[in-house]
């Protein structure tokens, strides 16, 4: 699911995972710090995460659909800021005394957020899709996430699964009995009330789950067996990571002061 | 000739992961029999009563009650199917009692006042008269799993399938059920390990071991088998095992 292609073996796969949410992190800094409507120094970002994508061999299918279920935020963007901002309007239209305007300035502004949010959005899916998600949370860890957080993730990853079980086998004793003549209103009703169904029975198991591992005595920490050691390569990647980012904003500030 | 009430025919399933879970079942089971489907974890016993259901995309034929199950009367074979799921609380997802048994008879088209004698029947035959307005989530597992029961029995179905009905009962739920169960007059699939209960409820028993089925015939003799039992991961029933040991 979220980490289908991370048991891959390229040179990327084998990065350390810290050194490489610290790269993405970087690349997501570049990107946002950018000035709006500077497209050019966008393009270095874009540059190295194609080269990325490419080293891990991630197929472009996968990541191009990830890309489309994130895209209804940018979509919303794209649609809404060129009616909305100010300025030199491009196009406009009456509509019984309300008149709509798109905008110069609007179509800039919108272009901005949806390259950007693109780029954001790849660097993540990069680093998920060539890392193991269990490596991440530790590198997370490592990296000094508030511990609160990491757990919660972990806990997110490892429970999906029983939780969409859960709801399936609910949604299949609803059908089981459902001979499709109910009114509209009996459907809502019972809809709801597989989602309550479906709480309850989380914080049941939840609790039931923090009784077992308080019973092994969990102290709130996960236990992080193997800290691995960054290597040279790591450290190499991490930095030319930060020092390109730094680069890529210095250079934007300089060139549109 | 008479049709079975329950006819399958070579039904296989693959899961999507490739293990065959069901390679060829083929039963036919006559109006007002019950039967008991027994066989070790992972046998396909589970599969089976999801298959007939139509919950898993299943090759080969499955009729149920005159209607061959395929996409357009999927919905017919489910209304003639009380399935009774292992975990009540999968069954059991409306806010109140009387609201969960009425869900079925209503998503028959049925109407109110209809709904409203098929819910009192229905919990007058497990014993749950007055049930009506009391919330699932806080009932015993004995009074659940007849609850879980009643929800399936509103729609009167011609065949009652119950998987591992008498799992978590305490000796007098258990007995209740049993005797509930032998005093219907439904066609009946019961799934379990419980082999005393089985022998208790059913005429007859069908071994499935490795998604076929390996035996089939009556209760009495299959569950007295020991050979067939061990071979398949089952040891005999305690009341039968009592018996021989006083012989």
């Amino acid at each position: 699911m979220l980490d289908h292609f991370a048991s891959g073996a390229s040179p990327v796969h084998r990065l350390d995972p810290a050194a490489k949410t610290v790269a993405a992190l970087a690349a997501v800094l570049a990107t946002v710090l950018v000035g709006r409507g500077h497209f050019l120094p966008l393009a270095p970002v874009a540059a190295a995460l194609a080269v990325y994508h490419a080293i891990g061999r991630v197929p472009l299918k996968y990541s191009a659909k990830r890309l489309l279920i994130c895209s209804p935020f940018a979509a919303a963007a794209a649609v809404l800021f060129p009616l909305l901002e100010p300025g030199k309007a491009v196009w406009a239209a009456t509509l019984g005394g309300w008149t709509v305007a798109v905008t110069e300035e609007g179509l800039l502004r919108a272009a901005d957020i949806v390259s950007k949010f693109f780029l954001c959005v790849w660097a993540v899916l990069l680093l998920l899709s060539t890392t193991r998600f269990q490596d991440m949370i530790t590198a997370l860890g490592r990296l000094r996430v508030p511990r609160i957080l990491v757990t919660q993730m972990a806990f997110m990853y490892r429970y999906l699964w029983v939780l969409s079980d859960e709801a399936m086998r609910l949604r299949i004793a609803r059908a089981a009995r459902d001979c499709g003549y109910g009114s509209w209103r009996l459907r809502m009703r019972s809809t709801t009330a597989v989602v309550g169904m479906l709480f309850l029975r989380t914080l049941d198991r939840s609790e039931r789950i923090y009784r077992a591992m308080a019973a092994r005595g969990f102290d709130g920490r996960m236990g992080v067996a193997h800290a691995e050691k960054m290597r040279a390569t790591d450290w190499l990647f991490a930095i030319a990571a930060i020092a390109a980012a730094a680069g890529i904003v210095a250079w934007d500030r300089l060139a549109y002061a | 000739m008479d049709e079975p009430t329950l006819y399958l025919a070579d039904v296989r399933y693959r899961y999507p992961t490739g293990e065959e879970a069901l390679r060829g079942v083929t039963l036919s089971v006559g109006a007002g029999e019950r039967v008991g489907l027994i066989g070790p974890n992972g046998a396909g016993k589970s599969t089976l009563l999801l298959a007939i259901a139509g919950f898993v995309p299943a090759a080969g034929t499955v009729r149920l009650a005159g209607h061959t199950l395929s996409r357009a009367t999927v919905g017919h074979v489910r209304s003639h199917l009380g399935l009774v799921f292992q975990d009540p609380d999968d069954q059991l997802f409306m806010p109140r009692v009387g609201d969960d048994v009425a869900f079925g008879p209503s998503t028959m088209g049925l109407n109110p006042h209809e709904v409203h004698m098929r819910v009192h029947e229905a919990l007058e035959a497990v014993d749950l008269e007055g049930y009506e307005m009391r919330a699932p989530y806080h009932l015993s597992v004995g009074e659940k799993r007849r609850a879980a029961i009643a929800t399936v029995l509103a729609m009167r179905p011609q065949v009652l399938a119950l998987d591992e009905p008498s799992a978590n009962l305490d000796p007098r739920g258990r007995r209740r059920l049993i005797e509930l169960l032998r005093g219907m007059p439904n066609t009946m699939l019961v799934v379990g390990h419980d082999l005393d209960m089985i022998l208790e409820v059913c005429g007859r028993t069908v071994l499935l071991d490795g998604g076929r089925v390996v035996a089939d015939g009556p209760s009495g003799e299959i569950l007295a088998d020991r050979t067939l039992l061990e071979s398949h991961g089952l040891e005999l029933p305690l009341g039968l095992a009592a018996l021989r040991n006083q012989k």
